[in-house]
């Protein structure tokens, strides 16, 4: 089991120490909100602000979503675990931000907690990763133990459906949604400013929260998250009526590796799947 | 509010004998922002145009929608129709009730609801449309001929009599393709060489014109009236500049190399020119049989040359072209019969393929114009095959065209030539040119024998070690022959040069099903090709013969001439622009742009184009999430008003 | 009576259009269910265009462009063949019929297989029936 409070410590040491010596600007960490269970995304800007830091089981949010907040050149510390670091990658590969001005305060960590369910949420996202795929420093020791998990098995109930049961699922859950757009503010990919469905030129969709416009937003995001969601599964913990988001983005993820052979964000060297081809991609594809 | 007109044409039966054409205009005064819908009989003929331009004027509008032949055929001539009147030509729709509609249905019913639905959608597009401005850009008037074959060679010389600077860019060391290799051109039997190289000397004299052997292009970027075109010299390791042709090197050297020339019927030397006639006269080193790049030590030609003009240390070089336009004359392949095993060309050595005869009844080929086996005895039969890959389904099923007058050609040939007998087995004989049915009667007389029956089989005989046995059916007596013969010449299927594809991709061209590059419009167009600015001549599109050749490559000179004789031109404005407002930076478009028209502005952390180098895919525009990016005439908003009101009948 | 459904085709200028042309001037009978919008390239087409058309009541969605290799603008159909699987797995997986959306290749010389993958996907999508997932209520 992870040593939060020994992780705690490592980070704000760290942080102090690239604060004080000034080779950054800022320290994208975690301090403490509400209770316990409401941890913040916290930026520390000055040797001071360390000692409000902190990380524990609930230190949920995508830290990689506040980097595109600064202005480019800007030396930030982030601290990732595995999902924020595979969004850091991205975030490279889309040339938003350059690896050079970023050192990576890497997490491992495992019996992370969903802060609304207090369930254990390894395996059902973070793409069943523990360690950071890519970092400066390490936190705490890698972790090497207990079987590889598939972050796709949860998958597996929804794809034996019936065509029609999906349907009818998938409605059902995007007919709740009131369009608070919890899930893009929380999605570390999301940085487009505005979303497609704020234009007007042309209007996509209904903005009202109607069952047709609710399916093109979604649809159309999931096809825009497509080969660079990185399972952190944010999105779905942000939304306030619970419509398990994760699940289709994690479906979207498992085609795209499948048929161009590579999860997204976990080489800095890998092209983007969907701005990219390869001349001998097969037509079974599109099958 | 716009003001839209509406105007189906008939085309005389082609659209109404399918599509009510009343009712759709009847339907189309129904639609939103339609104040008048007419009907004519011939949309495009001039009463047509006039009708069109006159309610422009009397009704005022500001949208035209034509509801027609197929924008491909006619959206060009309506453009001009309507700017004429002052009205921009981007505000012109066209509805495609012909080609995808009235010829695709036999059923009124079904063609007239589809005529309405067609244009609801395109009335709802045309109230989105915008006015675009042209970009009117410099035309470079210089023109790139790629192939020295009689087509380029054709083209280069026409061109460059009127003044025009032509470069004139070869694969092989010279110029003259697979004409120089004939003998006789039919049907009129004169000396292929001496037609051919007069053609060939006056390129090299002519003042306009650069020639480029032994060069090959490697990269075309750019557009119509603005080619960036790199061509590749490969390295000859004998400078041109220096050399004086007296070609004492050729006779020293002691390499020996295979004469792709004589289609490998005889031996060349290492430091060669390919035969007597070609053009430039200057010798190129073959490093595969040359003795100095095989062991190390030789240098023979380079102690005889005066000169000092060979040179072993050379590299290939790149020159860099611009252009205004281009001709694509890159000519065929005969297709390598070796796989057909049933014919046993490449190991029977009595089987011969046309290119090959060609060359043995040329005076200056291997065997100095006398028919002759490998073995050096003269043949006493001989078995001419047509259709030897083509019309087949099993491999090309074109039909090549010209082996039907060659093989009557070789006939002759081989009757002035030898005593032996000759026969024909042809499938059907298709003799369909100026002066080629007297021909064939005349063949005919000349005691050549015709089997109808495609060759099947060649076998060794059984009975006489040496000769061949040629099996068919012929298919007027239905009875199996077998026929011993001397000599088989076999007529391949005229087929794409083996880097077509290359060719096809490097100049944007399409091909059609069997490999050809396709001319834009097979009737109306058929020298022009997708990509504006670049045409085609010769067999490169397509099998024919010298004559058709030569008249497209004459038709391709004055399709460029077109372009490169104005200083100026207008571009299709058609392109994508960035909102800058609304774009996230996120430089898909730079990615995905295959011209590199986008570009990231750090500084405004947005992408802008370059509307010079777009070519109006749209592409970037799909890839952009936040619908920053504007294709134009193909915006968002237009594409799914379309979609709307065709969804909505 | 029998269901004609409605057919959205979005087809590339050069080759799918070009086709299509051609199987006209062939006089080849093809049912007229499809409608057909022109795009340049295969890769304009904007994946919601695809779930905008099923909303708007388009039974099936067919999109042609030209064979990969031979993309008048060299690269365009191999992005395209990417985006657009995706769209179908997430149509897919949203519960529509993903064969209610077809991605074809068809040449400029190919009309005789333009009319034969429209008359194909015409009685496939017939088969499957009307499309009521997506559509909105109230769109005729």
């Amino acid at each position: 089991m992870t040593n939060f409070k020994q992780i705690e410590e490592n980070l704000k040491k760290e942080a102090k120490k690239l604060l004080e010596a000034g080779s950054v600007a800022v320290v994208l960490a975690y301090t403490k909100g509400a209770d316990e269970k409401h941890p913040q995304p916290f930026a520390a800007k000055k040797a001071d602000d360390v000692a409000n830091i902190i990380f524990n089981e609930y230190c949920n949010h995508n830290l990689a979503r506040y980097i595109v907040r600064y202005a480019p050149g800007t030396k930030i510390a982030v601290a990732v675990k595995a999902a924020d670091s595979r969004a850091v990658v991205v975030l490279i590969q889309e040339e938003k931000i350059k690896r050079e001005n970023l050192i990576l305060l890497g997490i491992p960590v495992s019996g992370m907690k969903n802060q609304k369910t207090g369930e254990i949420i390894d395996e059902k996202t973070t793409g069943g990763l523990t360690n950071p795929v890519v970092y400066d420093v390490l936190l705490g020791e890698e972790i090497h133990t207990g079987k590889p998990v598939s972050p796709y098995t949860v998958l597996e109930q929804y794809e034996k459906m019936d065509k029609d049961a999906r349907f009818a699922f998938w409605k059902a859950q995007f007919d709740k949604c009131i369009r608070c757009y919890a899930c893009r503010k929380a999605c570390p990919m999301c940085y487009c400013d505005p979303c497609f469905i704020d234009q007007t030129k042309p209007r996509w969709a209904d903005k009202s929260p109607q069952s047709h416009g609710n399916l093109m937003y979604h649809l159309t995001r999931f096809q825009h998250l497509a080969g660079r969601c990185i399972d952190c599964g944010e999105c779905t913990r942000a939304c306030p009526v619970d419509i398990p988001l994760y699940l289709f983005h994690k479906k979207v993820a498992k085609d795209c590796e499948e048929m161009f052979k590579q999860a997204a964000g976990m080489k800095i060297e890998d092209k983007l799947v969907m701005v990219d081809f390869r001349v001998e991609d097969s037509d079974k594809i599109l099958e | 509010m716009s003001r839209i007109g509406v105007f189906v044409c008939h085309c005389g039966l082609n659209i109404a004998k399918t599509v009510r054409v009343s009712e759709l205009v009847e339907f189309a005064r129904t639609l939103p922002d339609v104040v008048v819908a007419e009907e004519y009989k011939f949309m495009c003929s001039t009463p047509g145009q006039e009708l069109i331009q006159n309610d422009i004027k009397k009704y005022k509008l500001d949208r035209v929608i034509v509801a027609a032949c197929s924008p491909l055929m006619h959206e060009k001539t309506f453009r001009k129709v309507i700017a004429a009147t002052g009205l921009n030509q981007y505000l012109l729709t066209i509805v495609n009730v012909r080609e995808q509609t009235s010829w695709v249905t036999s059923d009124i019913e079904v063609g007239t609801a589809k005529g309405k639905a067609l244009i609801n959608g395109a009335v709802y597009r045309a109230r989105l449309l915008s006015p675009l401005v042209s970009r009117v850009i410099d035309v470079n008037p210089d023109i790139v001929v790629v192939g020295g074959g009689i087509a380029g060679i054709q083209a280069a010389l026409e061109l460059a009599d009127t003044g025009k600077q032509v470069y004139l860019v070869e694969k092989s060391p010279t110029i003259g393709g697979h004409m120089a290799q004939f003998d006789k051109t039919f049907p009129t039997l004169d000396c292929s060489a001496c037609i051919l190289t007069p053609k060939m000397d006056a390129v090299l004299q002519h003042k306009n014109i650069k020639m480029m052997t032994y060069c090959e292009v490697t990269e075309v970027k750019g557009y119509v009236g603005n080619f960036d075109i790199i061509v590749k010299q490969k390295a000859r390791y004998v400078d041109h500049d220096k050399c004086n042709a007296c070609l004492a090197c050729t006779e020293k050297c002691p390499g020996k190399g295979v004469s792709e020339w004589d289609e490998g019927l005889a031996k060349k030397k290492a430091i060669s020119i390919p035969f007597p006639q070609a053009v430039p006269q200057k010798p190129v080193i073959d490093r595969d049989s040359c003795t100095f790049f095989l062991k190390g030590k030789c240098r023979l030609c380079e102690k005889v040359c005066e000169q000092k003009a060979i040179d072993f240390e050379q590299q290939d070089t790149f020159v860099n072209i611009k252009a205004g336009a281009i001709i694509v004359a890159t000519g065929y392949d005969l297709m390598d019969t070796k796989p057909l095993v049933q014919y046993g060309y490449g190991k029977l050595p009595g089987v011969y393929s046309a290119l090959e005869v060609e060359r043995l009844f040329n005076s200056a080929g291997p065997t100095g114009g006398k028919v002759t086996l490998r073995d050096g005895s003269e043949p006493k039969s001989i078995a001419i095959l047509h259709c030897i890959g083509s019309r087949d389904k099993n491999n090309h099923e074109h039909c090549s065209r010209v082996c039907c007058m060659y093989s009557l050609k070789f006939a002759h040939l081989f009757k002035e030539k030898t005593s032996a007998d000759v026969y024909q087995f042809y499938i059907d004989m298709r003799a369909a040119g100026k002066g080629y049915e007297e021909f064939y009667n005349r063949i005919i007389e000349e005691d050549v024998k015709f089997i109808r029956g495609k060759g099947a089989r060649i076998t060794e005989s059984k009975e006489e070690p040496g000769r061949l046995v040629v099996e068919a059916e012929d298919t007027i007596t239905t009875k199996f022959i077998n026929l011993p013969v001397d000599m088989v010449v076999l007529s391949p299927a005229i087929v794409p040069r083996a880097d077509a594809k290359d060719v096809q991709r490097m100049f944007n061209l399409s091909s059609d099903k069997h490999g050809f590059f396709m001319e834009r419009h097979p009737k109306l167009a058929p020298l022009s090709t997708m990509t504006e600015g670049v045409f085609i001549a010769g067999v490169c599109q397509g099998p024919k013969d010298i004559p058709d050749t030569v008249a497209q490559a004459l038709g391709a000179a004055a399709e460029v001439l077109t372009i490169v004789s104005k200083d100026k031109m207008e571009l299709e404005a058609t392109t994508a622009i960035v909102n800058p407002a609304v774009c996230c930076g996120c430089q898909n478009c730079v990615r995905v742009c295959p011209y590199g028209a986008p570009s990231f502005n750090e500084q405004k952390n947005v992408c802008e184009i370059n509307e010079a180098l777009c070519k109006g895919c749209g592409q970037c525009a799909a890839a952009c999430p936040t619908s920053a990016i504007i294709a134009r005439h193909f915006t968002n908003e237009q594409v799914l008003a379309e979609i709307e009101g065709l969804m909505e009948y | 009576m029998e269901f004609e459904p409605k057919i959205l085709g979005i087809a590339c200028n050069w080759c799918t259009y070009t086709g299509a042309d051609l199987a006209g001037t062939t006089r080849l009978k093809y049912p007229q269910n499809l409608r057909v919008v022109r795009v340049m390239c295969s890769s304009r087409i904007n994946p919601s265009f695809i779930f905008r058309a099923f909303q708007l009541g388009a039974d099936g969605v067919l999109v042609g462009g030209c064979h990969p290799g031979d993309c008048h603008y060299n690269t365009g159909n191999l992005y395209a063949r990417r985006r657009l699987a995706v769209t179908k797995k997430i149509l897919d997986f949203a519960g529509l019929e993903p064969s209610r959306f077809r991605v074809e290749w068809i040449s400029a010389s190919e009309g005789n297989k333009f009319a034969e993958v429209v008359k194909e996907f015409t009685e496939h999508v017939q088969i499957l029936g009307p499309q009521t997932k997506f559509k909105i209520a109230g769109v005729s």
